[in-house]
């Protein structure tokens, strides 16, 4: 309204200035602004108009609490008359399985492609033999709580468990995996298998899998042992990836690979209805690093700020001018 | 006096079983986290980002690619959704970037939201879909949905009421993998040569009565 009477005082000054010669040209930039008509164009009627209305109060929905500062959801909560929640400091915690691996093996360099008659592979035979010592004792920890316990026979349950894990994983049944992963492992196999179809098969075995390292410990009291027994697989496997859009992100359902991994499996020995389950898996340090993905992605550069760099127009330079004047 | 008539009332209360006062300072059973969670009864729609759940089957080697696609929404935004419509209808079938470029340009407060949202699924897109290029999407549905209305009064005169609707929109979109089509609308008008070709059909399938 302030602005539709400032307009119409400018076009009847305007008007006055053309009458008097002043003004000629004609008003090219003009721009013409409709006015709505069902208002009064007096505006001491503006503030009676406004009290018509009842104020509503109107929740603000499309506000997330997340971009509430506090001070604001301080005084929200103030209205409602909640009182700030706990702040709980919690987590969970599974007793069932530990939540590490305890030494863990470290494979040898170039394990699955040294042949053993070489020099390189006697040696590491060598060394292996050096420290079963350990692994011995800890097997017969192992047989103090479950007597049928036997290396051979166990590789064969620990290769069932294990394709049973990746079958789980490729049918997206989390229901079952923890069945044969323990909770440790759970987020590790669950990352990142969401949207995806996975096809993976298990072709043969290359060598007949092997425990290569068995350790066990004690949590808190001397009767609550934990066993780890580390498992060398050297296994053909095809791997397939797809998105979820079915079109192929990595590998191949032709392609068969070879693959040598260390899989830890652990057993709550005291629990008397304790499983082997998948605990971890062994990434050796010397294995060479992976490919990038294929995918174009964008890469953030860093601005590095110099502090020692004092802008021009800083604060402190203009109170530095200033104190000499 | 006062003291009897609350007594009189928690008995009503009590017989009806359903207390019609209840102490609240003292006592809460509502989780105090919920003080900053959404109501969920009042939140709008569900069922749009379901599509982003879907997971389709493997392809085989040779098959066409299926385009990647999201589904995206933002709910309860204040505004009317009959306005909200025409921003939506604007934005149909433009790759994303042209998209918001124009929305840049649109005087309207609801072309603020339809942006951020066109914008928060580009980023989506290639977090969580595996779409390679940001760029390369089309928006290939666009649409308002009427949200939730707050009604207010306003005087009239003669002892009269007006009723105000204080409405509340929500705004959906898919980005589809590719490049968009020339024409997103089927009714679109046609192209001089594609004209001629209707008119030599129509003209060689028309019957010549009490001919050969």
């Amino acid at each position: 309204m302030a602005l539709r009477t400032a307009l119409a005082n400018a076009s009847s000054r305007l008007l006055n200035e053309h009458i008097s010669g002043v003004v000629r040209a004609p008003l090219l930039n003009a721009q013409f602004v409709r006015h709505r008509k069902t208002k009064h164009w007096l505006p001491k009627w503006k503030q009676l108009r406004r009290l018509k209305v009842i104020p509503v109060k109107l929740p603000e929905l499309g506000k997330k609490p997340s971009d509430l500062t506090e001070e604001e959801m301080r005084s929200r909560m103030k209205e409602q008359g909640l009182v700030p929640p706990r702040p709980w400091m919690e987590h969970q915690h599974f007793i069932s399985s530990s939540g590490d691996i305890f030494e863990p093996y470290v494979p040898p360099e170039g394990d699955g492609k040294v042949s053993p008659i070489s020099a390189q592979g006697a040696k590491q035979n060598l060394v292996f033999l050096e420290k079963k010592s350990r692994t011995m004792l800890a097997v017969r920890k192992i047989r103090q709580y479950d007597e049928d316990f036997d290396g051979p026979e166990f590789c064969k349950s620990a290769t069932d468990i294990y394709i049973k894990m990746h079958e789980c994983m490729a049918a997206n049944d989390k229901e079952t995996l923890i069945n044969y992963i323990t909770e440790r492992a759970y987020p590790e196999v669950v990352h990142n298998i969401d949207n995806k179809t996975l096809r993976w098969k298990y072709l043969k075995d290359i060598e007949l899998p092997r425990i290569v390292h068995a350790r066990n410990t004690e949590v808190i009291t001397p009767d609550n042992v934990f066993a780890q027994v580390t498992v060398r697989f050297h296994t053909q496997q095809t791997l397939a990836i797809y998105d979820r859009f079915g079109r192929l992100m990595h590998g191949s359902e032709i392609l068969a690979k070879d693959v040598l991994e260390y899989v830890v499996f652990e057993k709550h020995l005291s629990n008397q209805y304790g499983l082997w389950r998948v605990h971890a898996k062994i990434i050796p340090t010397w294995l060479p690093p992976k490919d990038n993905t294929k995918l174009t992605y964008r890469k953030v550069f860093e601005t590095v700020v110099d502090p020692n760099v004092v802008p021009h127009d800083d604060a402190t330079d203009k109170t530095a001018e200033k104190t000499p004047n | 006096m006062t003291l009897r008539l609350i007594k009189d009332v928690m008995n009503i209360s009590a017989r009806l079983c359903q207390p019609l006062i209840t102490q609240k300072l003292a006592f809460h059973n509502t989780p105090s986290v919920a003080a900053w969670e959404p109501n969920k009864t009042e939140s709008g729609p569900t069922r749009w980002l379901e599509n982003n759940k879907k997971i389709y089957p493997p392809q085989e080697p040779g098959e066409e690619p299926r385009p990647a696609f999201v589904c995206h929404q933002r709910e309860n935004i204040k505004y009317s959704p009959k306005k909200m419509w025409y921003i939506a209808c604007l934005v149909r079938g433009m790759s994303v970037d042209e998209a918001i470029k124009q929305l840049k340009f649109v005087t309207k407060k609801g072309a603020k939201d339809v942006r951020e949202v066109i914008e928060e699924a580009k980023a989506l897109a290639v977090q969580e879909h595996n779409v390679e290029f940001a760029s390369n999407l089309w928006v290939a549905e666009s649409f308002s949905g009427k949200g939730m209305v707050i009604k207010g009064l306003r005087r009239h005169a003669r002892g009269r009421r007006g009723l105000i609707r204080y409405s509340y929109c929500h705004y959906f979109v898919r980005l589809e993998e590719g490049k968009p089509p020339k024409k997103y609308y089927a009714s679109a008008p046609k192209e001089p040569h594609e004209m001629l070709e209707d008119w030599m059909t129509h003209m060689r399938r028309r019957k010549v009565f009490n001919s050969i």
